[in-house]
Protein backbone atom coordinates (compact mmCIF):
# COMPACT_ATOMS: atom_id res chain seq x y z
CA UNK A 1 0.00 0.00 0.00
CA UNK A 2 2.74 2.40 0.93
CA UNK A 3 4.60 1.44 -2.20
CA UNK A 4 1.55 2.24 -4.25
CA UNK A 5 1.20 5.64 -2.63
CA UNK A 6 4.85 6.45 -3.23
CA UNK A 7 4.43 5.42 -6.81
CA UNK A 8 1.46 7.70 -7.12
CA UNK A 9 3.41 10.59 -5.67
CA UNK A 10 6.36 10.12 -7.98
CA UNK A 11 4.20 9.58 -11.02
CA UNK A 12 2.46 12.92 -10.73
CA UNK A 13 3.22 14.60 -13.97
CA UNK A 14 3.95 18.28 -14.07
CA UNK A 15 3.46 19.47 -17.62
CA UNK A 16 6.01 21.96 -18.73
CA UNK A 17 4.91 25.50 -18.55
CA UNK A 18 5.23 27.52 -21.66
CA UNK A 19 6.12 31.12 -21.07
CA UNK A 20 3.22 32.48 -23.08
CA UNK A 21 0.61 30.32 -21.40
CA UNK A 22 0.47 32.39 -18.26
CA UNK A 23 1.49 35.66 -19.86
CA UNK A 24 -1.41 35.61 -22.29
CA UNK A 25 -4.43 35.96 -20.06
CA UNK A 26 -6.86 35.61 -22.95
CA UNK A 27 -5.42 32.26 -23.91
CA UNK A 28 -5.30 31.25 -20.27
CA UNK A 29 -8.98 32.03 -19.81
CA UNK A 30 -9.99 30.36 -23.05
CA UNK A 31 -8.15 27.19 -22.15
CA UNK A 32 -8.97 26.74 -18.49
CA UNK A 33 -12.14 28.70 -17.80
CA UNK A 34 -14.70 25.97 -18.52
CA UNK A 35 -13.06 23.45 -16.21
CA UNK A 36 -12.37 25.99 -13.50
CA UNK A 37 -15.88 27.37 -13.69
CA UNK A 38 -17.29 23.88 -13.38
CA UNK A 39 -15.15 23.13 -10.35
CA UNK A 40 -16.08 26.34 -8.56
CA UNK A 41 -19.74 26.14 -9.50
CA UNK A 42 -20.27 22.63 -8.23
CA UNK A 43 -18.02 23.17 -5.25
CA UNK A 44 -20.08 26.08 -3.92
CA UNK A 45 -23.40 25.42 -5.61
CA UNK A 46 -23.95 29.03 -6.62
CA UNK A 47 -23.57 29.82 -10.29
CA UNK A 48 -23.42 33.59 -9.87
CA UNK A 49 -20.85 33.51 -7.14
CA UNK A 50 -18.88 30.93 -9.09
CA UNK A 51 -18.57 33.39 -11.97
CA UNK A 52 -17.14 36.00 -9.66
CA UNK A 53 -14.72 33.60 -7.99
CA UNK A 54 -13.58 32.26 -11.34
CA UNK A 55 -12.83 35.76 -12.59
CA UNK A 56 -10.97 36.58 -9.40
CA UNK A 57 -9.05 33.37 -9.74
CA UNK A 58 -7.79 34.25 -13.20
CA UNK A 59 -6.88 37.76 -12.15
CA UNK A 60 -5.02 36.42 -9.16
CA UNK A 61 -3.24 33.84 -11.29
CA UNK A 62 -2.27 36.42 -13.88
CA UNK A 63 -0.99 38.89 -11.33
CA UNK A 64 0.93 36.19 -9.50
CA UNK A 65 2.18 34.29 -12.52
CA UNK A 66 5.77 35.02 -11.56
CA UNK A 67 5.32 32.82 -8.49
CA UNK A 68 4.31 29.80 -10.56
CA UNK A 69 7.31 27.49 -10.46
CA UNK A 70 6.02 24.96 -12.94
CA UNK A 71 6.14 22.05 -10.50
CA UNK A 72 2.52 21.17 -11.23
CA UNK A 73 0.05 21.52 -14.03
CA UNK A 74 -1.43 24.95 -14.69
CA UNK A 75 -4.89 23.54 -14.11
CA UNK A 76 -3.80 22.21 -10.72
CA UNK A 77 -2.35 25.58 -9.84
CA UNK A 78 -5.52 27.38 -10.88
CA UNK A 79 -7.65 24.91 -8.95
CA UNK A 80 -5.62 25.49 -5.80
CA UNK A 81 -6.08 29.25 -6.19
CA UNK A 82 -9.80 28.74 -6.68
CA UNK A 83 -9.92 26.52 -3.59
CA UNK A 84 -8.25 29.25 -1.56
CA UNK A 85 -10.75 31.78 -2.81
CA UNK A 86 -13.61 29.47 -1.89
CA UNK A 87 -12.18 29.05 1.57
CA UNK A 88 -11.77 32.80 1.90
CA UNK A 89 -15.41 33.21 1.04
CA UNK A 90 -16.33 30.60 3.62
CA UNK A 91 -14.20 32.29 6.22
CA UNK A 92 -15.72 35.66 5.57
CA UNK A 93 -19.18 34.13 5.52
CA UNK A 94 -20.15 36.21 2.55
CA UNK A 95 -22.39 33.43 1.38
CA UNK A 96 -23.82 30.18 2.57
CA UNK A 97 -23.45 26.90 0.83
CA UNK A 98 -26.01 24.92 -1.05
CA UNK A 99 -29.15 25.01 1.01
CA UNK A 100 -29.16 28.78 1.12
CA UNK A 101 -27.98 29.18 -2.46
CA UNK A 102 -30.72 27.33 -4.29
CA UNK A 103 -31.96 30.51 -5.93
CA UNK A 104 -28.90 30.62 -8.18
CA UNK A 105 -28.14 26.92 -8.22
CA UNK A 106 -27.63 25.50 -11.67
CA UNK A 107 -30.15 23.31 -13.38
CA UNK A 108 -28.45 20.08 -14.27
CA UNK A 109 -31.38 19.00 -16.39
CA UNK A 110 -30.74 22.04 -18.49
CA UNK A 111 -27.06 21.25 -18.54
CA UNK A 112 -27.78 17.77 -19.85
CA UNK A 113 -29.30 19.33 -22.95
CA UNK A 114 -25.90 20.70 -23.87
CA UNK A 115 -24.36 17.26 -24.24
CA UNK A 116 -22.59 17.14 -27.56
CA UNK A 117 -23.46 13.49 -28.28
CA UNK A 118 -26.33 13.92 -30.70
CA UNK A 119 -26.53 10.21 -31.34
CA UNK A 120 -27.91 9.65 -27.83
CA UNK A 121 -31.42 8.37 -27.81
CA UNK A 122 -34.18 10.06 -25.86
CA UNK A 123 -34.08 7.27 -23.30
CA UNK A 124 -30.35 7.66 -22.86
CA UNK A 125 -30.70 11.38 -22.35
CA UNK A 126 -33.35 10.88 -19.72
CA UNK A 127 -31.11 8.40 -17.95
CA UNK A 128 -28.14 10.76 -18.17
CA UNK A 129 -30.20 13.60 -16.76
CA UNK A 130 -31.45 11.48 -13.92
CA UNK A 131 -28.03 10.17 -12.99
CA UNK A 132 -26.50 13.63 -13.20
CA UNK A 133 -29.22 15.02 -11.00
CA UNK A 134 -28.64 12.26 -8.48
CA UNK A 135 -24.90 12.91 -8.36
CA UNK A 136 -25.52 16.60 -7.88
CA UNK A 137 -28.05 15.91 -5.14
CA UNK A 138 -25.51 13.69 -3.41
CA UNK A 139 -22.87 16.41 -3.66
CA UNK A 140 -25.21 18.85 -1.97
CA UNK A 141 -25.10 16.79 1.19
CA UNK A 142 -21.32 16.64 1.35
CA UNK A 143 -19.03 18.97 3.19
CA UNK A 144 -17.15 21.56 1.17
CA UNK A 145 -13.91 19.65 1.49
CA UNK A 146 -15.48 16.36 0.46
CA UNK A 147 -17.24 17.99 -2.46
CA UNK A 148 -14.18 19.84 -3.64
CA UNK A 149 -11.96 16.78 -3.40
CA UNK A 150 -14.55 14.68 -5.21
CA UNK A 151 -14.66 17.22 -8.03
CA UNK A 152 -10.90 17.45 -8.23
CA UNK A 153 -10.59 13.73 -8.56
CA UNK A 154 -13.53 12.81 -10.75
CA UNK A 155 -14.20 16.00 -12.67
CA UNK A 156 -10.72 17.44 -12.98
CA UNK A 157 -8.95 14.06 -13.12
CA UNK A 158 -6.37 15.23 -10.64
CA UNK A 159 -4.15 12.65 -9.03
CA UNK A 160 -4.40 12.13 -5.30
CA UNK A 161 -1.00 13.66 -4.72
CA UNK A 162 -1.97 16.68 -6.78
CA UNK A 163 -5.10 17.15 -4.74
CA UNK A 164 -3.17 16.87 -1.51
CA UNK A 165 -0.68 19.45 -2.70
CA UNK A 166 -3.34 21.78 -4.04
CA UNK A 167 -5.35 21.97 -0.85
CA UNK A 168 -2.45 21.44 1.56
CA UNK A 169 -3.93 18.33 3.07
CA UNK A 170 -2.32 14.99 3.95
CA UNK A 171 -2.78 12.31 1.33
CA UNK A 172 -4.55 9.94 3.70
CA UNK A 173 -7.01 12.68 4.64
CA UNK A 174 -7.70 13.23 0.97
CA UNK A 175 -8.37 9.55 0.53
CA UNK A 176 -10.68 9.49 3.53
CA UNK A 177 -12.69 12.42 2.16
CA UNK A 178 -12.86 10.73 -1.21
CA UNK A 179 -14.08 7.44 0.22
CA UNK A 180 -16.84 9.17 2.16
CA UNK A 181 -17.86 11.30 -0.79
CA UNK A 182 -17.89 8.40 -3.19
CA UNK A 183 -19.87 6.24 -0.80
CA UNK A 184 -22.49 8.94 -0.48
CA UNK A 185 -22.69 9.53 -4.22
CA UNK A 186 -22.99 5.86 -5.05
CA UNK A 187 -25.66 5.42 -2.41
CA UNK A 188 -27.60 8.33 -3.87
CA UNK A 189 -27.32 7.10 -7.42
CA UNK A 190 -28.36 3.62 -6.28
CA UNK A 191 -28.22 0.31 -7.94
CA UNK A 192 -24.61 -0.23 -7.12
CA UNK A 193 -25.00 -1.41 -3.60
CA UNK B 1 -13.47 -19.11 -12.75
CA UNK B 2 -11.93 -17.00 -10.03
CA UNK B 3 -11.76 -18.76 -6.64
CA UNK B 4 -11.20 -15.56 -4.58
CA UNK B 5 -14.25 -13.66 -3.26
CA UNK B 6 -15.44 -10.65 -5.22
CA UNK B 7 -14.43 -7.12 -4.33
CA UNK B 8 -16.25 -5.30 -1.57
CA UNK B 9 -17.88 -1.93 -2.18
CA UNK B 10 -15.04 -0.16 -0.43
CA UNK B 11 -12.55 -1.94 -2.63
CA UNK B 12 -14.49 -0.88 -5.68
CA UNK B 13 -14.43 2.65 -4.34
CA UNK B 14 -10.69 2.43 -3.95
CA UNK B 15 -10.44 1.38 -7.59
CA UNK B 16 -12.56 4.34 -8.65
CA UNK B 17 -10.52 6.68 -6.50
CA UNK B 18 -7.34 5.42 -8.14
CA UNK B 19 -5.60 3.96 -5.15
CA UNK B 20 -6.28 0.23 -5.26
CA UNK B 21 -4.15 -2.24 -3.37
CA UNK B 22 -2.01 -4.59 -5.36
CA UNK B 23 -4.30 -7.52 -4.59
CA UNK B 24 -7.31 -5.69 -5.93
CA UNK B 25 -5.61 -4.96 -9.21
CA UNK B 26 -4.68 -8.57 -9.55
CA UNK B 27 -8.22 -9.66 -8.83
CA UNK B 28 -9.64 -7.28 -11.38
CA UNK B 29 -7.38 -8.62 -14.03
CA UNK B 30 -8.93 -12.06 -13.51
CA UNK B 31 -12.56 -11.29 -12.55
CA UNK B 32 -14.82 -10.01 -15.27
CA UNK B 33 -17.73 -9.66 -12.86
CA UNK B 34 -15.84 -7.19 -10.67
CA UNK B 35 -14.59 -5.33 -13.73
CA UNK B 36 -18.20 -4.99 -14.79
CA UNK B 37 -19.19 -3.68 -11.35
CA UNK B 38 -16.39 -1.12 -11.46
CA UNK B 39 -17.44 -0.02 -14.91
CA UNK B 40 -21.08 0.33 -13.86
CA UNK B 41 -20.09 2.32 -10.81
CA UNK B 42 -18.02 4.64 -12.96
CA UNK B 43 -20.82 5.45 -15.44
CA UNK B 44 -22.85 8.00 -13.41
CA UNK B 45 -19.71 9.88 -12.43
CA UNK B 46 -18.49 9.96 -16.01
CA UNK B 47 -21.85 11.24 -17.18
CA UNK B 48 -21.91 13.88 -14.47
CA UNK B 49 -18.48 14.98 -15.59
CA UNK B 50 -19.54 15.22 -19.23
CA UNK B 51 -22.76 17.08 -18.50
CA UNK B 52 -21.19 19.60 -16.16
CA UNK B 53 -18.31 20.27 -18.52
CA UNK B 54 -20.76 20.78 -21.34
CA UNK B 55 -22.72 23.22 -19.21
CA UNK B 56 -19.58 25.05 -18.17
CA UNK B 57 -18.34 25.34 -21.74
CA UNK B 58 -21.69 26.76 -22.71
CA UNK B 59 -21.51 29.26 -19.88
CA UNK B 60 -17.98 30.28 -20.81
CA UNK B 61 -18.93 30.71 -24.44
CA UNK B 62 -21.90 32.97 -23.75
CA UNK B 63 -20.65 35.12 -20.92
CA UNK B 64 -18.39 38.09 -21.58
CA UNK B 65 -14.89 37.98 -20.23
CA UNK B 66 -13.40 40.65 -18.04
CA UNK B 67 -9.65 41.02 -18.16
CA UNK B 68 -7.38 43.08 -15.96
CA UNK B 69 -6.44 45.21 -18.96
CA UNK B 70 -10.07 45.98 -19.59
CA UNK B 71 -10.50 46.92 -15.96
CA UNK B 72 -7.62 49.38 -15.98
CA UNK B 73 -8.86 50.88 -19.23
CA UNK B 74 -12.24 51.38 -17.69
CA UNK B 75 -10.66 53.13 -14.73
CA UNK B 76 -8.65 55.40 -16.96
CA UNK B 77 -11.67 56.13 -19.07
CA UNK B 78 -13.66 56.99 -16.00
CA UNK B 79 -10.91 59.34 -14.79
CA UNK B 80 -10.78 61.04 -18.17
CA UNK B 81 -14.55 61.42 -18.24
CA UNK B 82 -14.55 62.86 -14.75
CA UNK B 83 -11.85 65.37 -15.68
CA UNK B 84 -13.72 66.36 -18.83
CA UNK B 85 -16.97 66.77 -16.95
CA UNK B 86 -15.27 68.92 -14.31
CA UNK B 87 -13.68 71.12 -16.95
CA UNK B 88 -16.99 71.51 -18.75
CA UNK B 89 -18.69 72.42 -15.50
CA UNK B 90 -16.08 75.05 -14.69
CA UNK B 91 -16.35 76.56 -18.16
CA UNK B 92 -20.12 76.52 -17.92
CA UNK B 93 -19.95 78.39 -14.62
CA UNK B 94 -17.29 80.83 -15.80
CA UNK B 95 -19.13 82.04 -18.91
CA UNK B 96 -22.26 83.34 -17.13
CA UNK B 97 -20.14 84.94 -14.44
CA UNK B 98 -18.01 86.72 -17.02
CA UNK B 99 -21.08 87.93 -18.87
CA UNK B 100 -22.72 89.22 -15.75
CA UNK B 101 -19.51 90.94 -14.72
CA UNK B 102 -19.27 92.66 -18.08
CA UNK B 103 -22.83 93.76 -17.82
CA UNK B 104 -22.95 95.00 -14.25
CA UNK B 105 -19.33 95.81 -13.42
CA UNK B 106 -18.74 99.45 -12.37
CA UNK B 107 -16.46 101.65 -14.40
CA UNK B 108 -13.92 101.94 -11.60
CA UNK B 109 -11.02 99.54 -11.88
CA UNK B 110 -10.68 99.22 -8.15
CA UNK B 111 -13.70 97.02 -7.77
CA UNK B 112 -13.03 93.34 -7.14
CA UNK B 113 -15.53 90.55 -7.31
CA UNK B 114 -15.60 87.59 -4.96
CA UNK B 115 -14.67 84.74 -7.27
CA UNK B 116 -11.44 84.31 -9.13
CA UNK B 117 -13.21 84.33 -12.47
CA UNK B 118 -15.00 87.52 -11.60
CA UNK B 119 -11.71 89.05 -10.52
CA UNK B 120 -10.24 88.40 -13.91
CA UNK B 121 -13.31 89.83 -15.54
CA UNK B 122 -13.33 92.86 -13.27
CA UNK B 123 -9.82 93.92 -14.26
CA UNK B 124 -10.70 94.29 -17.93
CA UNK B 125 -14.39 94.97 -17.69
CA UNK B 126 -14.41 98.81 -17.30
CA UNK B 127 -12.00 99.52 -20.14
CA UNK B 128 -13.68 97.01 -22.35
CA UNK B 129 -17.09 98.38 -21.56
CA UNK B 130 -16.05 101.98 -22.33
CA UNK B 131 -14.43 101.00 -25.57
CA UNK B 132 -17.45 99.04 -26.59
CA UNK B 133 -19.73 101.96 -25.82
CA UNK B 134 -17.59 104.42 -27.81
CA UNK B 135 -17.37 102.10 -30.76
CA UNK B 136 -21.03 101.44 -30.59
CA UNK B 137 -21.92 105.17 -30.59
CA UNK B 138 -19.64 105.93 -33.51
CA UNK B 139 -20.94 103.03 -35.50
CA UNK B 140 -24.50 103.99 -34.73
CA UNK B 141 -23.99 107.58 -35.85
CA UNK B 142 -22.37 106.57 -39.10
CA UNK B 143 -25.05 104.08 -39.77
CA UNK B 144 -27.77 106.67 -39.10
CA UNK B 145 -26.24 109.26 -41.53
CA UNK B 146 -25.91 106.76 -44.34
CA UNK B 147 -29.41 105.52 -43.82
CA UNK B 148 -30.89 109.08 -43.84
CA UNK B 149 -29.14 109.97 -47.10
CA UNK B 150 -30.28 106.83 -48.82
CA UNK B 151 -33.82 107.37 -47.63
CA UNK B 152 -33.95 110.94 -48.97
CA UNK B 153 -32.62 109.88 -52.34
CA UNK B 154 -35.13 107.11 -52.56
CA UNK B 155 -37.98 109.45 -51.72
CA UNK B 156 -36.81 111.90 -54.37
CA UNK B 157 -36.66 109.13 -56.95
CA UNK B 158 -40.10 107.95 -56.05
CA UNK B 159 -41.52 111.47 -56.30
CA UNK B 160 -39.94 111.93 -59.68
CA UNK B 161 -41.41 108.70 -60.92
CA UNK B 162 -44.86 109.67 -59.68
CA UNK B 163 -44.61 113.02 -61.41
CA UNK B 164 -43.69 111.33 -64.68
CA UNK B 165 -46.64 109.03 -64.36
CA UNK B 166 -48.99 111.93 -63.72
CA UNK B 167 -47.69 113.80 -66.71
CA UNK B 168 -48.12 110.79 -68.89
CA UNK B 169 -51.69 110.41 -67.76
CA UNK B 170 -52.51 114.09 -68.14
CA UNK B 171 -51.21 114.41 -71.73
CA UNK B 172 -53.97 113.27 -74.12
CA UNK B 173 -52.57 110.82 -76.57
CA UNK B 174 -54.40 110.27 -79.85
CA UNK B 175 -55.95 106.92 -79.82
CA UNK B 176 -56.22 104.85 -83.01
CA UNK B 177 -59.87 104.38 -82.23
CA UNK B 178 -60.55 108.13 -82.55
CA UNK B 179 -60.08 107.87 -86.28
CA UNK B 180 -63.18 105.75 -86.48
CA UNK B 181 -65.45 108.07 -84.48
CA UNK B 182 -66.58 105.30 -82.24
CA UNK B 183 -69.42 106.01 -79.89
CA UNK B 184 -70.20 104.21 -76.72
CA UNK B 185 -72.92 101.66 -77.26
CA UNK B 186 -75.31 99.92 -74.99
CA UNK B 187 -74.68 96.35 -74.09
CA UNK B 188 -77.75 95.14 -76.05
CA UNK B 189 -76.98 96.98 -79.26
CA UNK B 190 -75.20 95.20 -82.00
CA UNK B 191 -71.84 96.40 -83.17
CA UNK B 192 -71.50 98.18 -86.44
CA UNK B 193 -70.75 96.03 -89.44
CA UNK B 194 -67.15 95.71 -90.39
CA UNK B 195 -67.81 97.21 -93.78
CA UNK B 196 -68.91 100.50 -92.19
CA UNK B 197 -65.83 100.61 -90.05
CA UNK B 198 -63.66 100.34 -93.05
Amino acid sequence: MQLALNATLTNVEAPERTGSELDDIDALVRTYRPRLLRFVTFAIGDADLAESITQDCFLKAYNGRASFRGDCAVNTWLTSIAMNLIRDQQRLQKFRFWRQARATAIDVNEAANFLPSKECSAESRILIKEQTRQVQAALEHLSVNQRSIFLMRFAEDMELAEIAAAIHMPLNTVKTHLHRALKSVRAQVGGSR
Amino acid sequence: MNSTPHLSEREIDSVLIGAPAAGITAHLSQCGHCRQRVAEARVPITRFKAVTLSWSERQSATLPLRSSTAGSMTWKRRAALAATATAALLIGLAIPLTKSELQFAPESAGHRAGSSTAEVAAVSAPALSATMKRNSATAQAATTDVADNEQDEQIARDNQMLQNINQALDNPVESPADAYSLQPVDGHQQAAPLTELN
